[in-house]
């Protein structure tokens, strides 16, 4: 099946697409900001927009967009004492409608609404393959070197404040590097596959594992394993290749609950 | 020493606190008293720096709060920790995590921050469960590993939210004995309590707080007319036989 180079492509794609967010996973599940994942894709739809009506390059535009607002998010949660959910609920809505009416402005433009929904991995190309590369790098970096704090940042970040852990940083570097994977990934993954990929690797890691440095490892393995099979069921059986990841992944999930309540480090 | 002066706070037009002076020596065992909602848990939160001041002024060692804050740590256990009970951290995850504030950024814990960590739940009583998971301690082994985070930075300040509230009564004098020891080490004791019957064992210096501060001394001069005074009329002094 590899006959094509686009689905040799393809197949590294939906696999470094898969490791990127199952790295964060764990973190994801454990904060509970599984929403955050959704949200953040939901927003970048208003910075796709804008950077289709002003010609500007798409993945930077929303990038950057999506940060903006992600901190913007933090900042407005925080000095208003609202609840973050509400806020992020909120940009959500907005981001949709002003992509929606943007998008109907630049008349010139056909949007794919179901691309945005799913993604095609077989568009992917090979400049986009290496940004998926430097991704990995920085994720893998990125989790190894803050490692302790991300750590106790994840477990209860007033505790880790006020016994003087520098998560601040870290934090919004979190925050960073949470958008530019959803961004990066939307084009190949979709959100909704997206959205998958922030918490089913890691729901299924936690099945068999209860430290944070294996669960990262399993989430990891999981989402390699998922878009190998995933890929070639699909090609197989001529089926859209992000639905059947997740499709795949999902099986796995509930095979794995089985194995839950070894409760040992 | 700390020194707290002027401190009001309010909470949507609610007074919580209002005119706090106090000042606190080194050394003392100190308990905040008051009944429920009298702002002993606002006080400790301000002190903490976990909330921001609105009005006031708080100095510690001589240096203002949050100039001390940049160097220093307090120890502290609060009065609910909020965690997910199925977070992969055991206990010396949770002990060490009194001491990751004085690693520099990325920088990983080494083997003698792991002994001192279980030298810190050994001190507590729960050396034994160091490898456990927390969400498979009990209600009362999971408060000794939070009181082992809170001394294991060896803080000159270790300051606790109703240390009692979660534990049983033989766990609350061995509780209590530990602070006494860490005090008589020389390390400022500040907790917040509700038993009075145990205090009298222990504090040398009491708050007496309901929203206004109605006395902070020395424990003997402390008269039961203050205590009436900040809780009310209704109170009465019980020995409780547990």
């Amino acid at each position: 099946m590899f006959q094509f180079s686009f689905m040799l492509n393809a197949l590294f794609g939906a696999l470094l697409s898969g490791l990127s967010l199952a790295i964060f996973a764990p973190y994801v599940t454990l904060r509970r900001i599984s929403y955050m994942g959704e949200a953040l894709s939901h927003i970048a739809f208003a910075g796709i927009a804008i950077a289709i009506l002003l010609g500007l390059s798409l993945t930077f535009t929303t990038m950057v967009f999506v940060v903006i607002i992600s901190l913007i998010i933090g900042w407005l949660s925080r000095r208003h004492k609202l609840h973050e959910a509400n806020t992020i609920s909120i940009f959500l809505s907005v981001s949709m409608a002003l992509g929606i009416i943007l998008i109907s402005i630049s008349k010139n433009y056909s949007f794919d609404l179901a691309s945005y929904l799913f993604g095609n991995v077989l568009l992917i190309t090979g400049p986009e393959i290496v940004s998926l590369i430097v991704l990995n790098v920085i994720n893998l970096i990125f989790v190894t070197v803050f490692y302790k704090e991300l750590f106790y940042l994840t477990y209860n970040e007033e505790m880790a404040r006020v016994f003087r852990i520098r998560i601040a940083p870290v934090s919004q570097l979190f925050l960073v590097l949470l958008a530019a994977n959803i961004v990066i990934n939307l084009k190949s993954a979709g959100i909704i596959l997206v959205t998958a990929q922030l918490i089913l690797p890691a729901v299924i890691a936690f099945n068999f594992v209860h430290s944070l440095h294996r669960a990262i490892v399993v989430s990891a393995i999981v989402a390699v394993l998922s878009a190998i099979i995933g890929f070639a069921l699909s090609f197989n059986l001529n089926l859209p290749t992000g639905a059947t990841i997740v499709l795949f992944e999902a099986f796995i999930y509930f095979i794995s609950i089985n194995f839950r309540g070894k409760q040992n480090a | 020493m700390i020194q707290i002066s002027n401190l009001q706070y309010s909470i949507g037009g609610k007074s919580i606190l209002e005119n706090i002076n106090l000042e606190i020596p080194d050394g003392q065992f100190v308990a905040i008293i008051g009944p429920n909602g009298a702002g002993k848990s606002t006080l400790i939160k301000l002190l903490l720096g976990i909330w921001q001041m609105q009005e006031g002024f708080i100095s510690i060692d001589g240096i203002k709060q949050s100039e001390w804050l940049k160097a220093n740590v307090f120890g502290y256990l609060p009065q609910h920790e909020e965690y997910d009970r199925s977070f992969p951290a055991t206990a010396l995850d949770i002990a060490l995590m009194g001491l990751a504030g004085k690693l520099a950024l990325a920088k990983r814990f080494k083997d003698h921050h792991k002994q001192a960590a279980m030298a810190a739940l050994e001190q507590t009583g729960v050396a034994n469960l160091a490898k456990r998971l927390i969400g498979n301690l009990s209600g009362g082994e999971f408060p000794r590993v939070l009181l082992a985070r809170a001394i294991v930075g060896d803080s000159r300040y270790i300051i606790l939210d109703e240390p009692e509230a979660s534990l049983d009564r033989p766990a609350v004098e061995s509780f209590f004995a530990l602070l006494k020891t860490l005090n008589e080490a020389g390390h400022t004791i500040i907790t917040v309590s509700h038993d009075l019957n145990i205090l009298s064992h222990y504090c040398s210096f009491l708050v007496c707080l309901n929203r206004t501060l109605h006395c902070h001394n020395h424990t003997e001069l402390v008269s039961s007319e203050i205590i009436h005074n900040t809780f009310g009329e209704s109170v009465r002094i019980i020995e409780k036989d547990y």
